[in-house]
């Protein structure tokens, strides 16, 4: 059997059943970052290490921070989190993620190329080059459409964000 | 080369637990954060698919749902802040201006 695929599914899968039955926010948020650290995980077992960088960087750097800021200008008095040295979720999905992120260091390490088997894919499949030479050539109206949509969002963000409705 | 279908389940079951999510809470933050788990979830099987039949668009098209994703967060939470400075709440329940 394949362990790496079901130790990061396990991973995935649990800490989405948690993500989505937890009560308060930021529980649910930390559950969904463990299933964005087991993503990345498959990712690199599916020659994808550029998809599995940004999966860590965007989603887990940029997307969740921007919720955990949210839920933190949103907690109203009568939700207070409480001292979360007491709060076992907490702890134990702390613990949880840290495990798996010193995993994923130790693979890294090791080199993925060792755990997964290459045979019936074409020399330097899943380059980060590759995917650069795809977006620049055959997918450049799709590159600048997508530049625009984040401009667009950027600016309704900031309008939404500061307008007095 | 990893067999696709354990890929296919896994995805398949991310994807359902966001609908399970976005269908029975009424917390709006957890609403948003069940969208993104179907989102992952569809990127998943793209990268599966991509590293199955050894064609690199599939990456491509994940790289532009991360896009798209970002600018869907970034708007949502400005409306989810806009409701809050309004009501006062992010409940779902409690949004019932156009409930017929």
């Amino acid at each position: 059997m394949d362990y790496y695929f079901i130790i990061f599914a396990i991973m995935a899968v649990g800490a989405a059943i948690f993500t989505i039955t937890v009560r308060d926010a930021l529980p649910s948020a930390l559950g969904l970052l463990t299933v964005f650290i087991a993503l990345s995980a498959l990712y690199l077992h599916l020659h994808a290490p550029l998809i599995a960088i940004f999966q860590v960087s965007i989603y887990a750097g940029a997307i969740l921070v921007l919720v955990v800021f949210v839920i933190m200008l949103l907690i109203t008095p009568d939700e207070q989190l409480g001292s979360p040295q007491k709060n076992i979720s907490y702890r134990s999905m702390g613990a949880i993620l840290g495990a798996y992120l010193i995993a994923l260091l130790i693979i890294g390490m090791k080199g993925i190329n060792q755990i997964v088997s290459r045979k019936g894919l074409p020399d330097g499949f899943g380059h980060p080059s590759l995917v650069g030479e795809l977006f620049f050539k055959h997918y450049l109206l799709h590159f600048e459409m997508a530049s625009v949509l984040l401009l667009v969002a950027l600016i309704a963000a900031i309008y939404l964000a500061k307008k007095k409705l | 080369m990893a067999g696709i279908n354990q890929y296919i389940i896994l995805s398949c079951i991310l994807f359902g637990l966001g609908t399970i999510g976005f269908l029975t809470r009424r917390n709006a933050l957890i609403l948003f954060m069940s969208v993104e788990l179907m989102l992952n979830s569809i990127n998943l099987m793209l990268v599966a698919f991509s590293a199955t039949r050894a064609d690199m668009a599939g990456q491509v098209m994940v790289l532009f749902i991360f896009a798209v994703a970002a600018a869907e967060v970034a708007v949502g939470l400005a409306i989810l802040i806009c409701l809050f400075k309004h009501m006062k709440s992010v409940d779902l329940n409690k949004f019932n201006l156009l409930k017929w």
